[in-house]
């Protein structure tokens, strides 16, 4: 199986000036294609700064980080927003979506900055709010669509570019329980259909969702484990 | 992109309607105001110059200045002498004369009117040409006989005589403290712009008589005007005419002074220049001063959209991009006050010249250079703001509440 996240040796120091965070230490994963993956872990744990990381938004670490074989800390910034861009489909806790702008408009944004065509991006767009349930509500506002909605609009931007890595840090965190399984529903589907997906997520039963979890606790990876499904 | 870009310029600035028309707002004072002011400058020129090209561009006035403050007859000039002159120019100079004139008050009945009265002498048309609607001008006859003849305004024949036609009708008055009884021969129409009896000060009508019915042959005149063929090289012709001037009279050349209407026309020509490029330079500091409204609510709307921004960053906007659309914005406000600027500047000089009856002069190198420099304007001071947005770190900005 292709490698689509190596990481060996990641150490990430916050330096404020009077004191040194020590965020990461020493961690060192992979996660192959096809994978589905919960990182796990409480607050201050590291796993956001490990979600930016693997995110491609902050090059700012020691250690090495391939990801789909590109390696990250020699990217310059706007290398880093062009894979970003192609590589990875963010999904947000608080969904992210512009405001004021369609669901449509709001899903064609990373082609708009992968150079597609306005045609090609609109029947796209189109196909993909279809694919997360939402056909009828392409021109509806952020502000007129549910929080589950949201996020489903936030799945559909995701998937936009046929991104190698679907990355989703608290995916379900401002969701209520029935909207998080719908969600979690999409990403197992997702996963499925053969899409990589990483989610970050301090909630057992989100985890559980997924087939493999790795907690971190001070910065360090402290397990990574099977999920064994019941039944 | 570029498309894209602007597509998104134009959909902020409708979002924020009420905001966007107030930043344009100093834009459309600051051009509005460069293009009226340079305008209004540019037609007072034309019609300055206007007004010389018809009528008087060869006119000059003479006259010898005394060191010792005591006017003898060696620096005033008989008729002879001025005669003289006009004949040792070889005909190029087409009128001589003193041109008196007066405020007088003149009556027919009980009816009283006060006209600035001036006295021509040959060839009066050279000197004025009035429009005759009724009669005549005066003529040489007229002048060489010392007729009794007036040329009147037609307000002041409808005034005194209750008819323009006032033609073969007398009037009394009294010139050089000297009761005269003048014929009216001709009714002329002032072709005057208002703008222009307005800057003349010419609260008075005007009316022609023979300049030997206002001063005695004998008697000598300070200082003559003379009218200088228009063909000639204007400059050389009244050189020789000063210089004769001063052999006649057997005066140093400096003591000869000389007041031409050509010379005058490009000192009045400077100085409306001059004026109108220091007055819009003023009134460029409002676009200045518009430049700043402009960064100042870019920097607001930055900041505002600090998570739009983050979440394009993070979607895969470029550095570029992001400066892009934030320029475009900066530039698309600017640009449309200066394009509103611009009709409103035209407007303004285009009514303004209306009431006053004057046709107004707006370059087209002025509109397009208040435009352009809108636009830069907003580029300009859009820069800062837009820097700012490209720079803002996709982790932090996500993050903003």
């Amino acid at each position: 199986m292709k490698e689509i996240i190596k990481i060996e040796e990641l150490n990430k120091i916050y330096d404020t000036g009077a004191i040194q965070v020590h965020a990461l230490r020493d961690v060192s994963l992979s996660i192959s294609e096809g994978e589905y993956v919960a990182i796990m872990g409480q607050s201050g744990s590291g796993k956001s700064t490990l979600m930016n990381i693997l995110g491609c938004m902050d090059r700012h670490f020691e250690g090495t980080y391939l990801l789909d074989g590109i390696s990250i800390v020699e990217q310059g910034e706007d290398d880093l927003s062009g894979i970003r861009n192609k590589k990875i489909g963010f999904v947000f806790q608080a969904f992210q979506l512009i405001p004021r702008t369609s669901a449509l408009k709001n899903v064609e944004i990373p082609m708009v900055y992968g150079g597609m065509k306005a045609d090609d991006r609109k029947a796209k767009a189109t196909s993909l709010l279809e694919k997360v349930g939402l056909g009828e509500r392409v021109h509806h506002l952020p502000n007129e669509l549910s929080g589950g909605q949201k996020q489903r609009v936030a799945i559909a931007r995701a998937l936009a570019n046929d991104p190698a890595l679907i990355l989703a840090d608290e995916p379900t965190g401002n969701l209520d329980t029935r909207s998080s399984h719908e969600i979690m529903d999409f990403f197992t589907k997702l996963n499925e259909e053969g899409a990589t997906v990483v989610v970050v997520t301090h909630e057992e039963d989100i985890a559980q969702c997924t087939k493999r979890i790795i907690r971190f606790q001070d910065g360090q990876l402290v397990s990574d484990e099977k999920v064994v499904k019941e039944g | 992109m570029i498309f894209e870009n602007i597509k998104l310029a134009m959909f902020s600035i409708r979002a924020n309607k009420m905001r966007s028309f107030l930043t344009m707002l100093g834009m459309i004072i600051g051009i509005s105001s460069v293009i009226a002011i340079v305008s209004l400058g540019d037609t007072m020129r034309s019609m300055v110059a206007g007004e010389f090209e018809t009528f008087g561009k060869g006119l000059a006035f003479a006259y010898i200045m005394s060191e010792d403050g005591v006017y003898t007859e060696d620096h005033l000039f008989t008729k002879d002498e001025a005669e003289k002159l006009k004949e040792a120019m070889d005909g190029h100079i087409t009128y001589v004369g003193f041109s008196p004139s007066e405020r007088v008050d003149i009556k027919v009945g009980r009816k009283i009117e006060t006209v600035k009265i001036s006295g021509l002498a040959e060839n009066p048309t050279e000197m004025k040409d009035p429009k005759i609607i009724y009669g005549r001008m005066l003529n040489d006859k007229d002048i060489i006989g010392k007729r009794k003849f007036v040329v009147i305004e037609n307000t002041t024949a409808l005034s005194v005589f209750g008819q323009e036609d006032a033609v073969g009708k007398t009037l009394k008055t009294t010139i050089n403290r000297q009761a005269e009884e003048l014929l009216v021969i001709g009714v002329f129409q002032n072709t005057d712009s208002a703008l222009k009896k307005l800057l003349s000060g010419g609260a008075f009508a005007e009316a022609f008589v023979p300049e030997s019915i206002m001063i005695k042959a004998d008697e000598p005149q300070w200082g003559l005007y003379f009218c200088m063929d228009e063909n000639q090289d204007m400059t050389q012709l009244q050189n020789r005419i000063l210089s004769y001037i001063a052999r006649m009279k057997n005066q140093d050349i400096e003591s000869v002074m000389c007041d031409s209407a050509q010379e005058e026309m490009s000192s009045i020509d400077g100085v409306l220049g001059s004026l109108s490029a220091v007055v819009g330079a003023i009134a460029a500091i409002s676009l200045v001063v518009g430049g700043i409204g402009i960064m100042n609510i870019m920097l607001v709307s930055v900041t505002e959209r600090t998570r739009e921004i983050g979440i394009r960053k993070a979607l895969g906007a470029k550095t570029r991009d992001i400066m892009i659309q934030f320029l475009i914005e900066a530039a698309a406000i600017s640009a449309a006050g200066g394009i509103i600027g611009t009709i409103l500047g035209i407007s303004i000089v285009g009514i303004g010249g209306m009431l006053v009856g004057v046709g107004v002069v707006v370059k087209p190198t002025v509109v397009m250079i208040a435009v352009a420099f809108s636009a830069m304007v907003g580029l300009g001071f859009g820069m800062y703001p837009a820097r700012k947005a490209a720079q803002k770190d996709p982790v932090e900005a996500l993050r903003y509440e």
